[in-house]
């Protein structure tokens, strides 16, 4: 997999670069310990919805309702918490019920999604589709359109508090991207994902349940998605449903930005993980310097375009030098031969 | 065709739907059943219904277009600003603007995906936020309310096809938006049922390198099916200001999806190669209809996003959806031996299934 060195490579160097033309031409404001506390507890739950959105790309699907399923979860977990004030539930108690009943929700999201996808042969991106309807809609209803606020004190630890210096979110979502990376490389739910993606029918008479996998993939997404929300709504203190919407369209970005190839079998974690500090870095960056988010949104526009056409042309020109390269040592040995 | 092969057709199937659901509404709140509520209704969705058009296209070449509300958005914006900037106060022009904005923008999403051979969703989202970003960027984020509107966008919006009195003596009447709607169904129906451009649409959808091989041109098949598609969302663009009086560059923007769910309601296959005008017409009136009258049946308006989801998940099982596993089995086993399986959906060209 040299291309997926290469490619990881030049992301590398790419946040390098925005990284040190920031650091100078920001020195008071960007290369700070606050700064980077702020970076470091910004990005993951925005990174745990990329990381779910690779996984479900890598089957060859895609999942349009990972925000919606956190948005359902976030309301659910938030109903609880709030409640539990009233009640006079012990906090711990309350916070672990919460988490539970995340994990349940986004257990059943993600079966629902997988069920559709893997037993009914419904094509991903519609059964997301209407799921995400289904999903935020069930939020809406819950709340009646209004957000949820006031948690106990002790649940703001999720997603503001630092342990060492170090931002919780942070540390939540470095444990989860090592997990992801368990699962892709060296767990059998991993080869079959990618076997799925790369071609339906092999993995199929490779004696892979399909089904089976497809089904547990959605699950894990969901799963991630409802690990954002507990930071989402510990973040904010509050959840409106609808929150964090913007997010679907960035997921599919950094996915595609990090080498995640959207018709399945090819994912890059190492890729996906720098473009999604890539796009962090940026976006403090430009928020700094004070430029508009609509002129942000334009280059991220412009990004995923020329990403994708560099995708589309670096294996034709490798393949196209490496062939040059086979004709130039037939030709010298044709020379040399005689000798 | 007998009753029974007409009730197994989808758009037969969501027709009833809606018959059964508008009769519902009538019986709770008989206030739906009159024909001013119609002629709102038509006037509504008839914007929504050109956009539909175009994404319907796009789907049936086997792509997926998330942009276009970007581009009428764009087309809308950029003619009310060069109108008010030059003083210009013409309809006409409004259109020409918009028009030119949206194949512009089309041709730009048809140089990616047809020339460069690229997926059309991650592409379509490249562009529409390429776009917006744009917009938003060097046109302006500025809201243009009624009163600064140019004056011919508002007679235009007011502009009455069948004018018709209610018995206080005040006027109602059918809108100039219906007869644009209808004009578009004709022409697109035209297109896609006597132009080789219209039947290489369904055969690229169908299969692409078959369609390939018979000689269909599929780079210039899909850049004109991108540009139609920009000009329809052009056409939507001045229509949406007119309907809502007021031009602001963050509306529509965000709805796309439910417009794609729409399509796909109404029996277009999103792999490509099957679909309906008419059916897609059907679904654009059910979800319009789903979205407004909700309320009428005494469900709060919080519902709404929640039975749109539900139905457009049934609406999938029903088109996708294969419950028995033995069936499944024997489809992916024949898909396994005979490759060319797809054959089967590029055959539905033949029967001429447009309308």
């Amino acid at each position: 997999m040299s291309l997926a060195r290469n490619q990881s490579l030049a992301l590398l160097a790419l946040l390098v670069i925005i990284a040190t033309t920031l650091s100078i031409a920001l020195p008071s404001k960007f290369l700070t310990v606050i700064n980077l506390q702020s970076m470091a507890s910004q990005f993951p739950e925005f990174g745990l919805l990329a990381l779910a959105m690779v996984l479900a790309m890598i089957t060859g699907g895609i999942d349009l309702s990972i925000v919606a399923i956190a948005n359902l979860c976030g309301v659910v977990a938030a109903y609880i918490l709030s409640k539990s004030i009233g009640m006079e539930i012990a906090p711990s108690i309350a916070i672990f019920a919460a988490i539970i009943a995340v994990l349940i929700v986004s257990v059943i999201c993600g079966l629902i999604n997988g069920a559709l996808i893997a037993k009914m042969n419904v094509p991903p991106i519609l059964a997301t589709l209407g799921t995400q309807g289904l999903f935020l809609g069930l939020a809406i209803v819950i709340t009646g359109g209004h957000s949820i606020s006031t948690f106990p004190e002790e649940f703001s630890f999720v997603g503001n508090a630092n342990v060492a210096g170090i931002p919780v979110p942070f540390m939540i979502f470095t444990a989860a991207a090592i997990v992801v990376g368990v699962i892709l490389q060296r767990s059998r739910q991993g080869f079959d994902m990618t076997l799925i993606g790369a071609n339906f029918t092999v993995s199929k008479y490779s004696g892979i349940d399909n089904t089976r996998t497809i089904i547990k993939t959605y699950v894990i997404v969901a799963i991630l998605a409802g690990i954002a929300s507990l930071i989402m709504i510990s973040r904010a203190n509050s959840m409106r449903p609808g929150y964090g919407e913007a997010y679907l369209l960035s997921t599919i970005l950094v996915a595609v930005l990090g080498g995640t190839d959207p018709d399945g079998g090819f994912g890059n974690l190492w890729g996906v993980i720098l473009g999604i500090f890539i796009l962090q870095l940026t976006q403090s960056g430009l928020n700094i310097l004070s430029i508009s988010p609509f002129f942000t949104k334009f280059i991220w526009g412009a990004a995923l375009l020329s990403m994708l056409v560099v995708n589309f042309y670096l294996p034709k020109i490798v393949e196209h030098r490496k062939l040059e390269r086979a004709r130039f040592r037939e030709n010298n040995r044709d020379i040399a031969g005689p000798e | 065709m007998n009753i029974k092969n007409l009730i197994k057709k989808q758009e037969i199937q969501l027709l009833i739907f809606v018959l059964i659901f508008s009769t519902m509404i009538t019986i709770i709140s008989p206030a739906f059943l009159t024909l001013e509520n119609l002629f709102d209704l038509l006037r509504g969705s008839s914007g929504v219904a050109i956009l539909a058009i175009g994404i319907f296209l796009v789907l049936l070449s086997g792509g997926i277009d998330v942009s276009s509300t970007t581009i009428a958005i764009a087309g809308q914006y950029i003619a009310i600003n060069v109108m008010m900037a030059m003083g210009v106060n013409n309809i006409w022009f409004a259109f020409a603007i918009s028009i030119s904005v949206g194949i512009s923008l089309g041709a730009i999403n048809a140089i990616f995906i047809s020339i460069l051979n690229l997926p059309t969703l991650i592409v379509t989202l490249g562009t529409s936020s390429l776009f917006h970003g744009a917009l938003l960027e060097f046109v302006g984020t500025r809201s243009i309310n009624s009163g600064n509107l140019p004056r011919a966008i508002k007679e235009f919006g007011k502009y009455k096809i069948l004018v018709l009195e209610r018995a206080n003596g005040s006027e109602y009447g059918l809108s100039v938006f219906f007869l644009i709607m209808v004009l578009v169904v004709i022409l697109t129906w035209l297109i896609l049922r006597y132009t080789m451009i219209g039947r290489g649409i369904y055969a690229i959808g169908g299969n692409q390198d078959a369609a390939e091989r018979v000689g269909f041109k599929v780079k210039k098949i899909k850049l004109f099916v991108y540009c139609y598609a920009g000009f329809l969302a052009g056409i939507m663009g001045v229509m949406h200001v007119a309907l809502i009086r007021s031009a602001n560059p963050q509306y529509l923007v965000g709805s796309e999806l439910s417009i794609i769910a729409a399509v796909v309601l109404g029996g277009t296959r999103i792999s490509g190669g099957v679909g309906t005008i008419s059916g897609t017409m059907i679904g654009v009136i059910l979800i319009t209809v789903l979205e407004k009258n909700l309320v009428l049946l005494g469900l709060s308006s919080y519902w709404q996003k929640f039975f749109v989801g539900l139905i457009i998940v049934m609406g999938v099982i029903i088109t996708y959806g294969d419950l028995s596993r033995k069936k499944r089995d024997e489809n992916s086993s024949a898909k396994a031996i005979e490759p060319s399986s797809q054959v089967n959906s590029a055959s539905q060209v033949n029967k001429g299934d447009v309308l």
